[in-house]
């Protein structure tokens, strides 16, 4: 008896002491993130004016990196999910999240919404309720190394180029010595970026109400969108990224191994850092097709089970304000007011993000029409990646592609 | 004691005492068994009855998840075809490595425990790290496998890229990890009675015939240990795969537990995931009762009396 109150007697005095002094504590707001490195230091930041601004007021970063889904899963399984999340998959945790209208009605002439772009409101939105607040996005283009366009004199891309003018220009830097290429391919894309190609070149993944797969994801379009990357490949214009490798495509670019990259503007600031010489040139057109980016909106959520819903709601509105909005530098700003202060629609190295933005708004990602596209993607993956290895079949892969995805379209 | 009448108070109480101190000795074992173990085991069965989506509604629907499994996901068959394929090639490379080394050891060369220290090493670095250092020596153009290939003029695979070689990589990769088989196989070498050697040295038996009569022999519940942990490592694959290869390319080391884990983690489906363990749990338990039935065919324990006499 003596031998156990020994040991338990403290470990109770322990535990009161410490949840006492939790108690005594800041009130703590959790806040989880996918990013890491620098826009994770971006939102360290934001949150930190955030205390500021809030004494008595501690913000819990929770960085989940490549693992977002999966802890975030783990963590709303369990009950104790983070009171605030970044989140664009909408579809997937809906029903865990806090909907915001009666709060954005309550506070509307602070929040000025009518600054947000209504495309970009709408990322966060289903059936007709909002579920997050947009902090930030990018669209999608093409950086190129000016010195090197320069060394081997080529003249650098214009607004209006295609394809088949990024694809002459690449063949002229092939240096088999030195290992460099003039544009990199990704066998492993992120498909929900991938389907601004297939937009582009005047199709999609799937219908529009979600229901039907083949004659989109296989169409002759999507094939010949598939095959020109492939043979890319096959003729060296470009380096076939993450084939048994993983060495990134912005690490190649910063190194003057590849002239042209495409991404957006997750790479832009490491550029900027790395001090070289690069511009920002315009997606390419298939054609005389109109082009149309992918757009990658970052939103910021409430949970549902959250015990500060009004604090949560404090950082959401604070996450979404001009003043945050300008402290983001990985990422376009939400507020037309910024982009106009900033002057950012005029600045070359800014402009081709706006001016694809302004007509990418006819099509809908994929993931918004079919509850079970994370399925369907999984296979469509394979299927580029197959197409990438094998420099080519991309039509049998990619009916291969649909035929397995059929059980999912119910 | 107990059939004595005359027990005092106190003597008895110390006789109960006695009968909840060994228990209260092994609770912890007893209690993480019944929370950790036994529990979730149980929990997950009844999860695998259900479509139990992480948020939302959770129905019961029976055996469906097993009937959609079995009939209509051509992705469970060639995750199970994968892992099964990778435990033909890791499982007898195990043991016969494993065992080759232990050997080598037990020869008492100069050296020797340098040696055994190396050959132990791996099995001690973290998964994590272990894969880091194999993803680099794999690589087509930088790797150090590939740059040691090209001095035997060999041109090298792109190990991780390319779909037949990608599970040989990962094979050799696990490999690495045979220290603890090898400990095994080294200490039950050591000791093997060195008078059987020594007798068999007089009647003038060659030195293959006595690995076949003797080691062997001696060595087989090492053998079947071995060979049972190297099934059930294979079939439980998923740290190396995840973080090598992310199951690519094209899907070609999608071993079976890295689909439990996607289904439970990517697509939320925690029912599915868990019938898929289930399925898997079945697996390893039936190829271990065949394995343990099979090996009193050749697994011979020390003090052992066969009924037949031949080896008393």
């Amino acid at each position: 008896m003596t031998a156990t109150t020994r040991i338990i007697g403290p470990a109770i005095l322990a535990a009161t002491f410490c949840a006492g002094w939790a108690q005594a504590e800041d009130k703590v707001l959790r806040f989880a993130t996918w990013d890491s490195d620098e826009s994770l230091a971006i939102e360290e930041a934001i949150a930190k004016k955030f205390e500021e601004a809030h004494p008595g007021v501690k913000v819990q970063v929770e960085p989940y990196g490549d693992g977002f889904d999966q802890k975030l899963t783990a963590a709303m399984g369990a009950g104790s999910p983070p009171d605030v999340m970044y989140m664009w998959n909408f579809p997937s945790y809906k029903d865990s999240l806090l909907p915001l209208d009666d709060l954005i009605a309550k506070d509307a002439a602070e929040l000025n919404l009518a600054d947000i772009p209504q495309g970009l409101l709408n990322t966060a939105k289903i059936d007709g309720k909002t579920y997050g607040l947009p902090v930030g996005f990018t669209t999608h283009v093409v950086f190129y190394n000016k010195d090197m366009f320069a060394a081997a004199g080529v003249p650098e891309p214009k607004a209006g180029w295609t394809w088949d003018d990024l694809r002459a220009d690449a063949a002229k830097f092939r240096n088999k010595d030195q290992k460099v290429y003039g544009f990199a391919v990704d066998a492993k894309p992120d498909p929900y970026d991938f389907e601004q190609f297939l937009w582009s070149d005047g199709t999609k993944y799937i219908s529009d109400d979600g229901r039907t797969i083949d004659g989109y994801m296989n169409s002759p379009e999507a094939v010949e969108v598939l095959t020109m990357f492939a043979d890319m490949l096959k003729t060296e214009q470009a380096v076939g990224l993450n084939i048994g490798d993983d060495t990134s495509g912005s690490t190649l670019f910063k190194g003057g191994k590849i002239a042209m990259y495409q991404s957006a503007m997750w790479s832009k600031s490491g550029l900027d850092e790395s001090g070289m010489h690069y511009g920002v040139a315009p997606m390419p057109t298939f054609g005389s097709k109109p082009v149309h980016s992918a757009i990658d909106a970052s939103a910021i959520s409430i949970a549902k089970d959250t015990k500060e819903p009004d604090l949560a709601w404090e950082f959401v509105k604070f996450f979404s304000s001009p003043e945050a909005v300008k402290m983001r530098k990985n990422d376009l700003p939400v507020r037309t007011s910024v982009v106009k202060e900033l002057g950012m629609d005029q600045d070359p190295m800014f402009k081709p993000f706006f001016d694809i933005l302004a007509v990418s708004n006819r099509e809908t990602h994929a993931f918004l029409k079919n509850p079970n596209w994370g399925r369907i993607q999984d296979n469509l993956a394979k299927a580029i990646e197959a197409t990438m290895i094998d420099q080519g079949n991309a039509k049998q892969h990619l009916d291969e592609a649909v035929a397995a995805s059929a059980r999912f379209l119910n | 004691m107990a059939s004595q009448p005359a027990v005092t108070r106190p003597s008895r109480r110390k006789a109960r005492g006695a009968g909840i101190a060994p228990w209260l000795f092994i609770s912890p074992w007893i209690l993480g068994f019944l929370f950790f173990t036994l529990g979730p085991l149980a929990f997950s069965f009844v999860m695998s009855l259900h479509d139990w989506p992480v948020v939302g509604q959770r129905t019961f629907v029976g055996l469906d998840n097993y009937r959609v499994m079995f009939l209509h996901d051509p992705q469970f068959w060639t995750s199970l075809g994968i892992t099964v394929k990778f435990a033909a090639l890791f499982v007898p490379l195990n043991i016969v490595l494993s065992f080759l080394l232990a050997v080598l050891l037990n020869l008492n060369l100069k050296g020797t425990p340098i040696y055994r220290t190396a050959f132990y090493l791996p099995s001690v670095i973290s998964g994590v790290a272990l894969v880091t250092i194999w993803s680099w020596l794999y690589s087509k153009e930088y790797g150090l496998l590939n740059y040691l290939l090209s001095f035997a003029g060999i041109d090298g695979p792109n190990w991780l890229g390319d779909t037949g070689w990608s599970i040989v990589a990962i094979t050799i990769a696990s490999l690495w990890g045979l220290g603890g088989s090898m400990l095994i196989f080294l200490a039950g070498l050591q000791s093997v009675p060195k008078e059987l050697y020594e007798a068999a040295r007089v009647s003038g038996v060659p030195a293959w015939a006595q690995v076949v009569h003797i080691t062997l022999p001696m060595l087989s519940p090492m053998l079947l240990f071995t060979f049972i942990t190297s099934i059930i490592s294979a079939f439980q694959q998923l740290t190396i795969a995840l973080l090598l290869t992310k199951g690519g390319p094209v899907g070609s080391t999608y071993f079976f537990a890295m689909y439990i884990y996607d289904n439970a983690f990517k697509f939320h489906d925690m029912g599915y995931a868990a019938a898929m363990s289930w399925v898997m749990f079945l697996i390893i338990m039936a190829l271990s009762m065949l394995v343990m039935r099979w090996s009193s065919a050749w697994v011979y324990y020390e003090g052992e009396v066969r009924k037949d006499g031949d080896h008393a």
